[in-house]
């Protein structure tokens, strides 16, 4: 963790980790006998499901929870699903998780194979969601998608994550591929890399449109990349197929290379593990795989009350399970040791002024955060930015109180998203 | 997949740069430290027994304060230890007992835990304490009188109380060098200029006040008290005087700089202690106090919020109409 020093007459700059010069391979993780499967949906105990415990799925069937279901889930591996719960995330978003007993003998669906020759966005959409890198196929096959661009990132948005940046210097000749089955999926030719300012050797990547973003913390936020490189002004509220250029992962943009390449799906998802000590290790893991089967194989201990974080030390989240799966998004793991956690506090806020001077958005987050504790969201929103926030967590970060700010701001998003969602919903019932 | 550790689940983020309220507060009482023992060197342990009652009668005030309103005991942070010495060393050394503890009072409960404790505060609390006893018993703050039975090898006059009297001819009674080197009477803690510049610095250094305050409020002293000297040198002393006597330092560094009742954007900041130095100038050259660092303070600190209204433009603001 990085502390305060002593002399501290500007803001602590926090620089991004850059991936080790000369990476290893990662070791690969055996598919488990037992996998667990995330589907974006609620279970509805009023509807009869079309999929059911003992049903025999093969690798690469999608897995629907009801006839009229939009949201799917691919099977990494052919086996038999033994339990169907549902499963609470973040801010009580309510999914549903499938356990899947794997097979001996894997049976592999063939469906998408007839549209490999023929990239089209919609047969993407249709079969390829959920691919390591988690392409955001769904927006892009949206028909009122706004993107007149895309942007490739290799730059990852954490401090200590490196996976983005690992994939990009490791298959950067296959980065030209890349771009071109993106320009046929989605007709879109304004394609740039987003690239690590340090990043040597760029013989790869001639004839491209490059971005190159430095270290410092933040600068590798989509809306920061946006304001500096591209000149698109960033919209306080506006965010998925609103705004005009879509981000995709260098791992997702490569995924599908793979898989137009193959004529099926792959599941093998580049992780970054950190352990109590910092030191770094990086897997490939299949999609699904419970993460404590990748921190059994490492040798990464855990202990009560530590915190398995997924993503970065200011941005992820915190898994309260060791049987959460492999997600397509998952990038970094790191085990932070019981010791090493800092306690938030309910003090108020003492007006130190850290924050505000920290905000790259200017939020004046002492204001905000007495109208966000009051519960006051329309106002935080109305008079003091809320929205203008791009959820870099410093302001937590430098918190003299310690207030869990950085909390309050997305709880803060999210309950008016959610009274804009119901006021549509009600509209759309009238 | 049913005996498993349980895991310590929050929010982002997962890290914190390891400050607290406590270790701000420990940092400005280490930071008066110098001022205070110079008082105390100067005016013997009579200062020592002033500042030793102010701390303790201030942290009493908030625990008892905190166990009436059933709130947790905070002292622990040392919120009301600061308040306390801040109080403690504005006070001359031979302030009775009971003055002490009915300011701290003051301090505490009226000036802060009225208004929700720690972070609440519309005014400095110490300042608070201080002018009410100043209002209430204007001889305890007679500095002569005070130290009527001290021996001195310097000129044993309250600098800004015989410029009131007797005009600025007085102010060469008092060499800057000495004036800085705290060869004047005065408070406990507010004597010794060198002592309160270097609490400033380290604190300003340490990034637990800001610096934008204290500069604004030293360079609206030197400039108002600079245009008063040069249209009628004759009435109005020079600027020198003023910043290196009274509490003009110690309100520059310690009191304008009180976190919760200071403005924390760029301007604001300049705004708030420029006017402070400006207003104090005026109290003193125009006003009949002879020291008006208090009642400057707490008129800024009344303009805080408004002027702290005056920010930045937030990230993408004004583009919200392309959203629609």
């Amino acid at each position: 963790m990085i502390k305060r020093s002593f002399i501290r007459l500007t803001e602590p700059k926090l620089k991004c980790d850059l991936v080790e010069p000369d990476p290893k391979e990662p070791e690969a993780i055996p598919i488990p006998p037992r996998m667990i499967l995330l589907l974006n949906e609620p279970l509805d105990s009023q509807r009869e499901s079309i999929i059911k415990k003992g049903d025999m799925v093969k690798r690469g069937e999608r897995i629907f929870l009801y006839k009229e279901s939009q949201e799917y889930v691919t099977s990494p591996v052919s086996g038999t699903i033994t339990a169907i719960a549902p499963f609470t995330g973040n801010f009580g978003k309510v999914a549903t998780y499938f356990v899947l007993e794997t097979n001996t003998k894997q049976d592999i669906e063939h469906s998408f194979a007839e549209f490999a020759a023929n990239p089209g966005i919609e047969n993407a959409d249709r079969y390829l969601r959920g691919i390591p890198g988690d392409p955001p196929l769904k927006q892009l096959a949206d028909p009122e998608n706004r993107y007149n661009r895309i942007m490739i990132t290799g730059v990852d948005d954490d401090l200590m994550c490196t996976t983005r940046q690992y994939v990009l210097t490791r298959f950067r000749e296959k980065i030209s591929k890349a771009v071109a089955l993106l320009k046929q999926l989605t007709g879109i030719n304004d394609i740039s890399i987003v690239i690590p300012a340090t990043m040597a050797n760029l013989s790869a990547f001639n004839g491209m449109n490059l971005v190159r973003v430095t270290s410092d913390y933040i600068s590798s936020l989509p809306p920061m990349i946006m304001d500096k490189h591209l000149g698109t002004p960033f919209v306080p509220g506006k965010a998925g197929k609103d705004l005009d250029v879509c981000f995709i992962s260098v791992e997702a943009a490569l995924s599908l290379v793979r898989v137009y390449e193959d004529k099926q799906p792959v599941y093998d998802k580049v992780i970054t593990i950190i352990d109590k000590t910092g030191k770094r290790s990086r897997v490939t893991a299949t999609i699904g795989t419970p993460i404590h089967r990748i921190l059994t194989q490492l040798g990464v201990e855990t202990a009560e009350q530590d915190r398995i974080i997924i993503g970065g030390p200011l941005r992820g989240i915190a898994a309260y399970t060791l049987y959460h799966p492999v997600m397509p998004d998952m990038d970094t793991l790191i085990v932070q040791a019981r010791g090493e956690i800092p306690r938030v506090s309910d003090y108020p806020c003492i007006n130190c002024g850290k924050c505000v001077k920290i905000c790259p958005s200017k939020v004046p987050v002492n204001l905000l955060v007495r109208y966000l504790e009051a519960g006051l969201y329309q106002e935080a929103a109305d008079s003091f930015d809320l929205f203008s926030c791009i959820e870099c967590g410093l302001c937590s970060y430098v918190c003299t109180a310690k207030i869990p700010i950085f909390q309050y701001i997305r709880l803060g998003k999210h309950e008016l998203m959610k009274i804009e969602s119901d006021i549509k919903t009600e509209a759309q019932d009238v | 997949m049913f005996k498993q550790n349980k895991f310590t689940v929050s929010h982002a983020p997962f890290w914190h740069d390891g400050d607290s309220i406590k270790a701000m507060n420990l940092n400005i009482m280490a930071a008066a430290l110098p001022a205070t023992l110079f008082g105390v060197f100067q005016f013997g342990m009579a200062a020592l027994g002033v500042i030793c009652l102010s701390i303790s009668s201030a942290m009493a005030w908030e625990a008892l304060f905190n166990f009436v309103s059933k709130r947790p005991i905070a002292i622990h942070d040392y919120n009301a230890a600061v308040i306390g010495m801040m109080f403690g060393m504005m006070l001359p050394p031979t302030i009775t007992w009971w003055a002490v503890i009915t300011g701290t009072f003051v301090a505490v409960i009226v000036g802060q835990q009225i208004f929700g404790g720690i972070g609440g505060n519309p005014f400095n609390p110490a300042a608070i304490g201080v002018s009410i006893l100043l209002l209430s018993w204007k001889n305890l703050f007679d500095f002569d009188a005070a130290l009527l039975n001290y021996q001195f090898d310097f000129t044993a006059l309250a600098p800004l109380a015989a410029l009131k009297h007797q005009g600025p001819g007085v102010v060469e009674l008092f060499p800057i060098s000495s004036l800085v080197m705290g060869n004047q009477i005065g408070s406990i803690g507010s004597v010794f200029g060198a002592g309160i510049i270097l609490g400033g610095l380290y604190l300003i250094i340490r990034g637990y006040i800001r610096w934008e305050i204290s500069l604004a409020y030293i360079l609206g002293i030197i400039v108002t008290a600079w245009i008063f000297n040069i249209t009628d040198p004759s009435k109005y002393a020079n600027p020198m005087f003023h910043l290196f006597t009274g509490y003009t330092l110690f309100g520059a560094f310690f009191l304008a700089t009180e976190s919760s009742s200071s403005p924390v954007n760029l301007i604001p900041m300049f705004i708030y202690g420029a006017m402070g130095g400006f207003l104090t100038i005026l109290i003193r050259n125009i006003g009949s106090y002879p020291d008006g660092t208090l009642y400057a303070i707490l008129f800024i600190n009344l303009l805080n919020p408004l002027i702290d209204k005056i920010r930045p433009k937030a990230f993408g603001k004004g583009y919200e109409q392309c959203a629609k």
